[in-house]
């Protein structure tokens, strides 16, 4: 695993414009970097990362099991008690899933070891799925990088494919895509996926999650006054549970991407959970509740998350009790877990994380993150790789 | 190779001017599009159930049974709104009608959509029978069309049949009425006032 300086694209900023990548720098700072990439080795790909990354998702999926059946975990999670029969449903039903990103800690030696589990609104995948490969595409082209240079990224080609089989598990139902209004990201983000779902044949709409409507059955609305049945949100299902139509949930004929079982696994309780079902994996950090922080040995050095957060937001870095390192946000009201620091690899004094992609339970590429702090956030920059 | 074989450039370029296109009209307008002909199909619109035993090749009982069912996809699909002021706007006067379930105005069908390949065991089966209206504003570029429930233009007022896109014949969206909006959001928009709002992503 490398780090190597490459120039850019003359015409990179134009050719964002012309695909639609408008986020490409947000808040006046850069955000897609293209003035590096890194190289990994195949081995590294497919035995540190890839393997591992269906691994991890397969224990996460044994929490669930866990969980759904136990209302003290449930508790434990903070979901609240008036949507476990919602929550309990979709898992019971099968309800199939889109995708999910896991964030390791990898720096091309040893294991990978899981920071934790965006299972339940996932971004950066355009520019995995899509840009960081048309990036390869371009450089492969004029020449700058080698023809037989891959890229652990068939995110685009898993996305599409899955979305056909969504089809065929969904009959005959328009598939409505949703994020919040004024965040240009995620309705980038979104507008990507649908751009996939189409690709498969599905029929599509868009409503901002501000403008859903309710009619007086308890079903859900567009604009254009169609019901809604089948809906893809990239939109936290903790802050859905707690609003005001969050009541209605269950009570219609709607299908959700993601399923709500994700809500499980999308949750840092999740972390300590793993631990206890597969203490001492060599994919897992040492994690606990709160209360259960006597169980943790020598590790005297502890990162404290907030239960529900987003973007590396509220995240405590702890040595002997002492603040090390630490990032504000409006999270952490409904508790914390506590995580076993493990440093992120640092390349030319930025701190880099893996995003590993899966779509279903396929492992389908990653993503590169870098910070000049150690807590990866919402405008860590995002580098392009090759495999060489 | 670890990595999508190929991606259709085309699909992934975003034209501007299109992208976020407004919807101006109460309906979703969707003019049909020009599909290759084995898309396309022929569909007689009829008004009665003498008129589809006349003109189709169902008999009386089929005819019957269609009427009832394109009935029942009006209800279910068609355009609705609060007032029969509002409903008549869009459709013209005396044109609307209460849904059967009250409380709230709908246009009334100017007629039903039967194919004319229909044979055999396939005569009902994919077919939804869907109701179409006639769209009556005259200052408007889609006065005195004809539309589906969805909005989706299929020709002008009084042909004796209609090439549409199979896509057309599809049973079509539930439409209902809102009764309020706003419901999710809220906790987004508190988390956003933290850090002077900025809020780039609720994903992570």
């Amino acid at each position: 695993m490398l780090r190597i300086p490459i120039k850019e694209r003359p015409d990179w900023e134009a050719k964002a414009e012309e695909f639609g990548f408008k986020f490409h720098s947000m808040h006046g700072e850069r955000y897609w970097d293209e003035r590096a990439y890194y190289q990994f080795s195949l081995q590294q790909i497919e035995r540190d990362i890839e393997a591992p990354t269906e691994d991890v998702h397969q224990m996460c999926l044994a929490v669930v099991e866990k969980v759904i059946a136990d209302d003290e975990l449930m508790h434990r999670f903070c979901i609240p008690q008036s949507h476990w029969g919602f929550i309990r449903n979709s898992w019971l039903n099968g309800d199939p899933s889109l995708y999910s990103r896991l964030d390791f800690a990898y720096s091309g030696t040893g294991h990978a070891k899981l920071y934790e589990n965006n299972a339940d609104t996932p971004t950066s995948t355009y520019e995995s799925g899509f840009w960081q490969w048309l990036w390869l595409q371009d450089n492969v082209d004029s020449g700058l990088l080698p023809r037989h240079a891959d890229q652990f990224n068939s995110l685009q080609e898993k996305l599409i494919n899955r979305f056909k089989d969504l089809q065929y598990l969904t009959p005959d139902r328009e598939l409505h895509f949703s994020c919040c209004k004024d965040t240009e990201e995620d309705r980038g983000t979104v507008q990507y996926l649908e751009d996939c779902a189409k690709a498969a044949g599905i029929n599509t709409k868009f409503v901002y999650v501000e403008d859903i409507g309710r009619d007086q059955k308890g079903n859900f609305s567009d604009l254009q006054e169609q019901v809604v049945t089948w809906m893809f949100k990239l939109y936290p299902w903790e802050f859905m549970f707690r609003e005001e139509f969050g009541g209605l949930l269950g009570t219609n004929n709607l299908r959700w991407l993601e399923p709500p079982w994700k809500s499980i696994i999308s949750n840092k309780a999740l972390l300590p959970l793993l631990w206890k079902m597969f203490p001492k994996h060599p994919n897992l950090l040492p994690a606990f509740f709160e209360d259960e922080l006597h169980l943790a040995d020598a590790s005297d050095s502890m990162v404290k998350k907030p239960i529900f957060a987003r973007e590396g937001a509220n995240i405590t870095i702890l040595r002997n009790k002492a603040e090390v390192a630490s990032s504000s946000g409006p999270y952490g009201s409904e508790g914390y877990i506590y995580q076993a620091t493990h440093m992120l690899p640092k390349f030319a004094e930025k701190y880099t994380l893996i995003g590993s992609w899966l779509v279903d339970d396929e492992a389908a590429g990653i993503s590169v993150r870098e910070d000049s702090g150690p807590i990866t956030q919402d405008m860590s920059r995002y580098l392009p790789h090759i495999i060489l | 190779m670890k990595r999508t074989k190929h991606i259709n450039l085309e699909m992934m370029r975003k034209d501007p001017e299109k992208r976020f296109l407004q919807r101006h009209l109460a309906l979703g307008m969707a003019v049909a599009t020009l599909a290759g002909c084995s898309n396309q199909e022929e569909v007689s619109i009829v008004n009665s159930v003498a008129e589809c035993a006349a003109n189709t090749e169902l008999n009386i009982g089929e005819c019957e049974a269609a009427y009832q069912k394109a009935l029942d996809e009006a209800e279910r699909t068609g355009p609705k709104y609060n007032s029969n002021a509002q409903c008549e706007t869009e459709f013209g006067p005396g044109q609307c009608t209460q849904s059967r379930s009250g409380g709230i105005f709908m246009p009334m069908m100017t007629g039903f959509m039967v194919g004319q390949m229909l044979s055999g065991n396939n005569r009902y089966r994919g077919s939804s029978f869907n109701p179409v209206y006639r769209y009556n504003r005259p200052n408007s570029s889609l006065h005195n069309r004809i539309m589906t429930a969805d909005g989706t233009v299929i020709g002008t007022s009084g042909q004796r049949s209609y090439r549409v896109d199979k896509s057309t014949m599809k049973a079509k969206p539930t439409a209902t009425r809102t009764i309020s909006r706003g419901g999710f959001g809220s906790v987004a928009s508190a988390k956003s006032n933290w850090g002077g709002g900025r809020s780039s992503s609720w994903g992570g």
